[in-house]
């Protein structure tokens, strides 16, 4: 994996239209990319149609990117995990009940290992959302990591969708106290 | 500028990625005319974006490249609604993105019936008229004071760019509309649905009034008053068909008022309080139109 800075001067001459350091910013960052989307979408079709459409974005916008905002590699998922998001909002809510292996999966959450390779936005995030209550912090992370729609966390906590409405507004509200924004 | 709680929290769902697709595509609306309001979002996004840190990593099949590096063969290499004399990112643009506006006015509307001809090559929909149109109105909406005095569309119009075509796209147009007092942070965001003229206006920012209504106005030179379209701002959403009943340019074309009104609405049929709201359509979700570089 090349450094942040390393990543930032790629994408820079990916703005200029540079094809081989677009090779090497998608050698670098694929494989990030591609573990984000199929968490969320679960197919892998559906994930490479995702990832390509991702990463043609990133070649046409990387003139926009802004290193005081984002690290590379955040402003890359973020592109590449809303393409996700979109389409499993409109492809309709697909039922717990048909994907037996999602509530493993979304049991892990941060894993300990990776802990001292945590940046400090990490860590000062995660220490918010591990301020919420229990139940709230899962609820969280599992909208975030698995792009569980309010239906389906509705479903795995047994609790009416109005009510984890509720919750997530709340919990967005007070994760951004907690950061002192 | 300062948002509201409820911004501040349809921001964070949609960086979350909780809000449907109703709603995302709301947000983006309000993102393509605010922002403000996309920076705010942008913020939670990339706030939030550090948990990907701990997702763990899986290569992807190497055809995926390959389709990918058709996709940016086939199309011209970056080209985002930015106008010639925008400030140019530093991003190389086709020869013919450059060589032949002219140096006049009107090299705005050429450079915009291109960009409409890439759309319709996609959806056949926006003639560049509409397209200019658009960018006017969302000059307009954006900085209002910028019209009448400087009728060309600026570089400003590169909001219009945010409005890319999402991955499995809706079925028709949407057109969107702010309502806001003098500028001010957003009330109630109007989405029309170009196909079936149904209407849902969302409450962001305004706060109800106790025992007063908010009621919607369609505001138009070719009616002879302005027409309710009732009672709104109840709940969160309110959903309606009344507009299929005007014709779709009066639509486009109409100032949107909200007035505060006796609880049920206006009495008379006519206006009785205040405006407090008003604002116009502009083109925020392009017709059909899966992504340009979507095999097909």
């Amino acid at each position: 994996m090349l450094t942040p800075g390393e990543l930032v001067w790629l994408i820079a001459a990916v703005a200029k239209g540079d094809e081989l350091a677009f090779e090497r910013l998608y050698a670098a960052t694929r494989a990030k990319l591609f573990g984000v989307v199929l968490r969320i979408l679960r197919r892998q079709d559906l994930a490479e149609e995702v990832i390509q459409e991702a990463y043609v974005k990133i070649w046409r916008s990387a003139g926009q990117f802004n290193p005081g905002l984002a690290s590379p590699i955040t402003w890359m998922a973020s592109i590449a995990r809303n393409r996700a998001i979109d389409v499993v909002r409109k492809r309709g809510e697909v039922s717990i009940e048909e994907e037996p292996t999602a509530m493993e999966v979304a049991a892990d959450t941060p894993d300990p290992l990776a802990r001292r390779e945590m940046t400090e936005e990490l860590k000062r995030l995660l220490e918010c959302v591990g301020r919420l209550e229990p139940d709230r912090q899962k609820l969280v992370l599992l909208a975030y990591y698995n792009g569980w729609s309010r239906e389906q966390l509705s479903a795995k906590f047994e609790t009416p969708v109005n009510t984890v409405k509720t919750w997530l507004r709340r919990s967005m509200i007070d994760i951004r106290e907690c950061l002192g924004l | 500028m300062a948002y509201s709680e409820d911004h501040i929290a349809l921001a964070a769902e949609f960086a979350l990625g909780t809000l449907d697709a109703d709603e995302r595509a709301q947000v983006e609306s309000l993102m393509s005319v605010d922002g403000d309001f996309k920076a705010l979002v942008e913020s939670w996004e990339f706030r939030l974006g550090v948990l990907n840190q701990m997702v763990g990593s899986v290569e992807p099949r190497p055809e995926v490249w390959d389709r990918i590096k058709a996709a940016i063969g086939v199309s011209e290499p970056q080209a985002p609604l930015v106008l010639p004399e925008a400030v140019r990112p530093a991003q190389p643009f086709a020869p013919e993105d450059i060589a032949p506006a002219p140096a006049v006015d009107n090299s705005n509307v050429i450079r915009l019936s291109r960009q409409a001809r890439r759309w319709r090559s996609i959806a056949s929909f926006t003639t560049a008229i509409a397209a200019a149109l658009v960018a006017l109105i969302a000059v307009g909406a954006y900085q209002p004071d910028l019209l009448p005095d400087a009728i060309r569309p600026r570089p400003r119009t590169q909001v219009v760019e945010v409005k890319t075509p999402p991955t499995q796209a809706p079925p028709s147009a949407q057109y969107v509309a702010v309502l806001q007092k003098d500028g001010g942070s957003p009330a109630f965001i109007l989405t029309v649905d170009a196909a079936t003229r149904n209407f849902t206006v969302r409450r962001v920012g305004a706060q109800p009034e106790a025992g007063k209504s908010y009621e919607l106005w369609i505001v138009s030179d070719k009616l002879q008053r302005p027409r309710s379209l009732g009672v709104i701002g109840g709940n969160e959403f309110t959903t309606r068909q009344v507009l299929s009943g005007y014709d779709p340019e009066l639509v486009n074309q109409a100032t949107f008022a909200v007035t505060v009104e006796p609880p049920g609405g206006s009495p008379t049929g006519v206006a009785t309080g205040p405006i407090v709201f008003t604002g116009k359509l502009v083109e925020a979700v392009p017709p059909a139109a899966p992504s340009a570089t979507k095999g097909r």
